[in-house]
């Protein structure tokens, strides 16, 4: 499904050149559910911005769906996000100008769909996360594991195949996060392909495979010494 | 494609900004609507034919001092003579008026002799054989004055003349079934008929106001010199020759006789001179006008950029939200111009009804015409272009907003 090889990208400022990922590495199998963990700045987002064609990269290779994706325009990414990616974001991103209904539409509508058939998405994919009720709130009107879930609704009404979300918990709750990861995990059991950065461990650990991000590269945790090490130092710390 | 919905609901969000606009555009509609519509009006007059041709025609206007009033007979006689002999000069009569000078005489005239009220406001232009050759105007039916026709007359008592030339216009009212030659007139308050012996394809009359405009073509020539001491010579150069006779004329009326007044201001005039002078009015209002227009244009164009850029960077993050959830570049754009033109349809539409009322008003209070539709319909597409203009550069803006946009925290 998506597959990343020796990818590189480089911010480059007037003083300096960050390496946010460098011999980048990935294979992320159609029908995974993916956890990507790492330190804060290690590269994260940067991955998943690059996946979900929200941004170019420097060096390298993406195959997304087979399709190499750097020879494709600016019309073909905006199609394949459309059709084929759904995000969830950290800050929900709901557009505070509409209402609910009206932001789950969003993507249908740049895909073209008949009325009809955009308002049973819309309801379907708001029954699923248990909000069809508040179809005519405004984001402002929710709680933020509300808002999250119409996020969810929004990703879910356009049948993507991949979902891509970044620390869609960070916002939240114990509990509402919680649900949110209920309902991600539904979501995978149908099956969609989920990759989601999180901080969180105990979500981590609920996913199919983790892959670790350090320094913008992924590390084969059995292998790091630096995983290691910090092994190490919590055994040390521990009284057990 | 349109998302018109979406749209107009999240304008909803955001009344004070577009209901400014649209009040904006509104105003300026019916501002530069009326406005245009008066430019319009003024340039047709100031481009009004006079009938006559115009180039290599001049004015001037002399008065002999220390004599009568009916003593000027002899020496207009002489400096006909004088100015007629100017090898520069093609032909020159002396009249009381001509066309867009501003004063002369106006009468009433009947075709009935018994009828009480006149049947068409006309001027009266006093001059001899020549005033058809110096002022080029075209006769369409009939025959010019002999010499041997014209008679002399003192200003104070003009005897009604047995015939005259009138311009086509004053034929056609008086005579509607076009067999106005040979027909009688009554002027003024006369019982004797005067013949129409010619008719002029057209003449104005020396007035360009507003009140004239209703007999503005209509006069009579009259085969009467007048021996008032005041009179204007009409000359007409030979092609080409107008600067050297603005030169001779006057110098040599001055050699004819001494004892005269050639006011030193407007004494001497190309008609050039005298149509500019006679239109400044018209032309300062066009242009009074028209810089309003410009300005309230701009300041409305001004307005709506501002605002449009003000709501992109606003909205930037929703931008970039849009893009990642499969919004192209043409479909931002296309967001920012639908919403300006949503904004302008409400704002042409109250403009539209207020271009209406504001002439309604100006013709209750200044008889002004009514207000074609044309200005109207005219104005309605040039402003939602204006729009479309002005939001074009933010909506561009708009369209370059990254998708990465979305993930960017605040
Ligand atoms: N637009 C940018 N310009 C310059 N540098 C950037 C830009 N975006 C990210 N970076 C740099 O790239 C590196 C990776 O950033 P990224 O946001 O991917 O980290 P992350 O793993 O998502 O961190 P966090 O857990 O804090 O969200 C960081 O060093 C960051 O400073
Ligand atoms: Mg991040």
């Amino acid at each position: 499904m998506l597959k990343m090889t020796h990818l590189s990208k480089v911010y480059r400022t007037e003083v300096v050149e960050t390496y946010a990922l460098r011999d980048f590495n990935i294979n992320v199998n159609e029908g995974e559910f993916v956890a990507v963990t790492g330190p804060s700045g290690s590269g994260k987002t940067t991955f998943l911005t690059i996946a979900g064609l929200l941004e170019t990269f420097t060096g390298g290779q993406y195959h997304l769906d087979g399709v190499e994706v750097s020879n494709l325009n600016d019309n073909e990414r905006s199609r394949i996000r459309n059709e084929k990616i759904g995000f969830i974001f950290q800050a929900f991103n709901l557009i505070p100008d509409l209402n609910v209904f009206d932001n789950v539409e969003v993507p249908l509508r740049y895909r073209g769909m008949k009325a009809a058939e955009r308002k049973e998405r819309i309801m379907n994919s708001l029954e699923r996360v248990g909000l069809a009720s508040r179809a005519k709130h405004y984001p402002a009107e929710l709680s933020g594991g509300q808002q999250q879930r119409v996020a969810i609704a929004r990703a879910l009404a356009g049948s993507p195949r991949l979902l891509l979300a970044d620390e869609p918990t960070g916002n939240l709750d114990t509990q509402m996060a919680r649900g949110v990861m209920e309902l991600l995990e539904e979501i995978h059991r149908e099956g969609a392909t989920i990759v989601m950065v999180t901080h969180d461990p105990e979500l981590a650990a609920r996913a199919q495979r983790n892959v670790h991000i350090i320094d913008g590269q992924v590390v084969d945790l059995a292998e790091d010494p630096r995983f290691h090490h910090a092994v190490h130092a919590a055994r040390a710390n521990s009284p057990a | 494609m349109m998302h018109i919905k979406p749209i107009l609901a999240a304008l909803k969000r955001h009344k004070a900004g577009t209901i400014l606009i649209a009040l904006q555009i509104a105003l300026t509609l019916a501002i530069v609507c009326n406005a245009i519509f008066i430019i319009h009006q003024r340039l047709e007059r100031v481009q009004r034919p006079t009938g006559m041709v115009e180039t290599d025609l001049m004015a001037i206007h002399s008065a002999f001092v220390g004599m009568g009033d009916n003593q000027g007979g002899p020496l207009i006689k002489a400096d006909l003579q004088a100015l007629r002999q100017l090898p520069g000069v093609q032909d020159a009569v002396s009249l009381n008026s001509y066309p867009l000078r501003g004063g002369g005489w106006s009468t009433g005239v009947r075709t009935d002799v018994d009828a009480k009220d006149s049947k068409a406001h006309t001027t009266q232009y006093f001059g001899d054989d020549h005033v058809l050759s110096t002022m080029a105007v075209r006769l369409v039916a009939g025959r010019n004055f002999r010499s041997d026709e014209v008679v002399e007359a003192d200003p104070r008592s003009v005897p009604d003349p047995s015939m005259v030339i009138v311009s086509k216009a004053l034929a056609d009212k008086l005579y509607p079934d076009g067999s106005a030659l040979g027909k009688p007139i009554y002027i003024g308050d006369t019982k004797k008929p005067t013949t129409i012996i010619g008719i002029v394809e057209r003449l104005g009359v020396p007035w360009n106001a507003m009140w004239s405009d209703d007999f503005y073509e209509n006069s009579l020539i009259l085969p009467v010199q007048l021996t008032s001491p005041y009179t204007s010579y009409l000359i007409r150069a030979k092609p080409g020759q107008l600067a050297e006779v603005m030169k001779a004329a006057p110098a040599a009326l001055v050699k004819v006789n001494r004892l005269r007044v050639i006011p030193s201001e407007r004494g001497v005039r190309t008609f050039a001179q005298i149509r500019d002078d006679a239109y400044k009015g018209d032309r300062g209002m066009a242009i009074l006008m028209s810089v309003v227009c410009l300005v309230l244009l701009g300041v409305t164009a001004a307005g709506i950029v501002g605002l449009t850029s003000f709501w992109v960077g606003q909205r930037r993050k929703q931008i970039g939200v849009r893009r990642a959830l499969g919004a192209t570049k043409r479909d931002i754009l296309s967001y920012f111009l639908t919403e300006n033109l949503l904004i302008g349809v409400a704002g042409v539409a109250i403009g539209a009804l207020l271009a209406i009322g504001m002439n309604l008003w100006l013709v209750t209070q200044f008889e002004m015409a009514r207000l074609s539709l044309v200005y109207v319909l005219v104005g309605v597409v040039a402003l939602l272009l204006l729009g479309q203009g002005a939001v074009l550069a933010p909506a561009l803006r708009a369209s370059r907003v990254s998708p990465v946009e979305a993930t960017r925290s605040v």
